[in-house]
């Protein structure tokens, strides 16, 4: 595979010399295109496991069958494909094979029907069993859980199976998830992919389901790169104040990223307090080590790059053109902070605070919002904090709101699109 | 291997061609590749009765008609023995290795391949069998009265009455932690905050009930 690139992005190209400043740095992240001329995408090793219990009944259970049917219509007849269906009881409905005859697979699907409760964990290992059988070198080895409630019965301890699910994407297999709906676990399902190199989705009302589906596909199709590591080194004199991502660190000390998929970027936003510099100076600022595994790749590589800025005294500074891309980034990963802190308000029962934090990233986003030119995804951020904001006041739709904040969070930590 | 296997579980087989044909499926769904030439790919009925002759393979338990009847333990015999081939050890050294063994062994031996290449599904089968053996949180909790009795000073581990052993671990005077034997803390920083902040949070609840 051809190698990612790598953009620093500053508010202005050059720094403010004879002065000691907290600078925000935009690291782009840009997967390479998939290789046209080979123009192949890599075979996938799918596991379905889906909750019947009786809470997915009625519509729900009607659009997850429609999800499967489709994932199946998207698969080709070199990939493999399972499903698990489980409450209290796991069944193995269709097990591990190739995605040879779809009519056949589909009818199978179709007579999949609601019952009783949740036993999430034994489910997914047995779904993970599944892929891990025909685990192939190459392929995109992953579980789909689909799940629209509580983890009831079996092993039910949140850190246990998210810790389960790291040990299994260690071992090749990849876990992805699907909440349903208002009473799934977010705290659960969100880790869980996270932590087990997947996606975490959160389909609100049932007929979004089958995007959800399309957009996950479509992303294993264009994954290229899976764990995917970043360390930062800033250089002597210079800190390293903040991530504003909040990504998880590995064992070495370095941040864990999402997969890298063609044709999304990830936009990560580091800030730095740089000492004074006197004005003509150029200076390295910070070494960038980027690790990735590339999809048909057994071992890791290793893209390193440094940054390097030029000062300039504050007149010739304010000449320069402003990037708003930087400041979008700022705006757009402290708003899904405050979301964060918002939850954990909310969780001690003091909604106050909550819609405060809100209201006060509300504010702090006017300059953004208030630009003429705002982007889709500017836009949609407007009408999400104020959708949030009045849903605060609304106790009946607490379960629901806060997992629109935490999916809304991940999201844009992670690059991720809607 | 496994799950093919799962399927044909006490099954019987009724004369050498069906034994074979069942190997036969097994092998070409999950079974070693075999250099050509040297082994047959998979077992045919000729096979089988030489087999049966040089002891490779246990005697028919049953008759049906003139078929001999053939089962479960049978078909890991001729399993096990087509994978020893591949693998070029001598039809003695093969029946040394065959001859007596348990279903549970051979299906083990059938196995212990997989397990080395397989390490997500080895895994994974791992947490099935630790979740059986393990007593579930809930159950092994002592009760709640517990928590108000006083203290040995030191940190010792306790019996509780659910057979799991628990440490007390001071963290403060007047506050202890109580630590099953085989709890294992979160790995990431996340798990961690989040549990700190549910010791602080069940601290405070008390606190609170004094207070009121």
């Amino acid at each position: 595979m051809r190698v990612p690139k790598i953009e620093f992005l500053l508010q202005r190209t050059h720094l403010e010399a004879d002065r000691e400043q907290t600078v925000d740095l935009l690291i782009r992240i840009i997967p390479p295109e998939i290789d046209s001329v080979i123009g192949r995408r890599p075979r996938l090793n799918i596991g379905i496991v889906l909750d019947r219990s009786g809470s997915m009944g009625g519509e729900k259970m009607e659009r997850a069958r429609e999800a499967a049917g489709y994932c199946i219509d998207q698969l080709l007849p070199t990939d493999r494909l399972s499903l698990v269906i489980f409450d209290d009881v796991i069944e193995v409905l269709i097990p591990s094979q190739l995605a040879e005859n779809k009519s056949a697979l589909k009818e199978q699907v179709a007579h999949i029907h609601a019952r009783n409760s949740t036993a999430l964990h034994e489910a997914w290992v047995r779904g993970g069993m599944q892929v891990s059988e025909h685990i192939t070198d190459g392929a995109i080895n992953r579980v789909l859980l689909i799940t629209d409630g509580q983890a009831n019965v079996g092993l039910t301890n949140t850190d246990e199976i998210v810790s389960q699910a790291m040990g299994l994407f260690q071992r090749g297999v990849s876990t992805s998830t699907i909440g349903i709906g208002e009473d799934f676990q977010e705290d659960l399902l969100m880790p869980m992919a996270q932590s087990a190199g997947g996606n975490a989705w959160h389909v609100e009302r049932a007929d979004d389901m089958q995007r959800i589906f399309s957009v996950e596909l479509e992303g294993l199709i264009a994954q290229v790169a899976h764990t995917v590591s970043m360390g930062l080194i800033p250089s002597d004199g210079v800190r390293l104040s903040d991530v504003l991502n909040d990504f998880e660190m590995n064992e070495n000390g370095r941040y864990r990223l999402p997969n890298l998929q063609a044709g999304s970027s990830l936009d990560v936003l580091a800030q730095l307090r740089v000492p004074a510099q006197a004005a003509g100076t150029k200076r390295h600022l910070l070494d960038l080590r980027l690790g990735y595994t590339p999809q048909e790749a057994r071992s890791a590589e290793v893209l390193k790059q440094s940054l390097e800025v030029e000062f300039v005294e504050a007149s010739r500074l304010r000449e320069l053109p402003v990037n708003q891309e930087v400041e979008k980034a700022v705006r757009l990963l402290m708003n899904a902070r405050a979301r964060r802190e918002a939850m954990a308000h909310m969780d001690r029962g003091d909604y106050v605070l909550a819609k405060a934090v809100v209201s006060s990233a509300i504010s702090a986003s006017a300059p953004l919002f208030s630009r003429e030119n705002a982007s889709a995804d500017i836009r949609e951020e407007q009408q999400e904090l104020s959708e949030l904001s009045s849903a605060l006041d609304d106790r009946r739709k607490d379960s629901m709101t806060r997992k629109l904040m935490a999916y809304a969070s991940y999201r844009r930590s992670n690059s991720k699109k809607r | 291997m496994r799950e093919n296997l799962r399927a044909v579980k006490g099954r019987t087989f009724v004369g050498a061609a069906e034994l074979a044909s069942a190997a036969a499926r097994i092998l070409s769904e999950s079974g070693p590749i075999q250099e050509r030439g040297t082994v047959r790919d998979v077992p045919d009925e000729r096979t089988i009765r030489y087999y049966l002759s040089e002891g490779l393979l246990a005697p028919a338990e049953d008759k049906q008609g003139t078929a001999s009847v053939f089962g479960y333990l049978h078909l890991l015999q001729l399993l096990v023995v087509k994978r020893l081939q591949a693998e070029h050890l001598p039809i003695r050294k093969i029946k040394e290795l065959v001859e007596g063994r348990t279903e549970r062994e051979l299906e083990r031996l059938l196995g212990s391949d997989d397990r080395q290449k397989n390490e997500a599904l080895n895994y994974l089968e791992s947490l099935i069998t630790s979740k059986a053996s393990a007593p579930s949180p809930k159950a092994a909790s002592p009760p709640r009265s517990q928590y108000s009795q006083p203290a040995p000073p030191q940190s010792s581990p306790q019996r509780a009455a659910g057979g799991s052993r628990w440490a007390r671990v001071e963290i403060e005077p007047g506050l202890e932690l109580h630590v099953r034997d085989d709890y294992e803390p979160p790995r990431e920083a996340r798990g961690m905050q989040r549990l700190a902040s549910a010791i602080i949070q069940s601290i405070s609840r008390r606190l609170g009930k004094r207070r009121r």
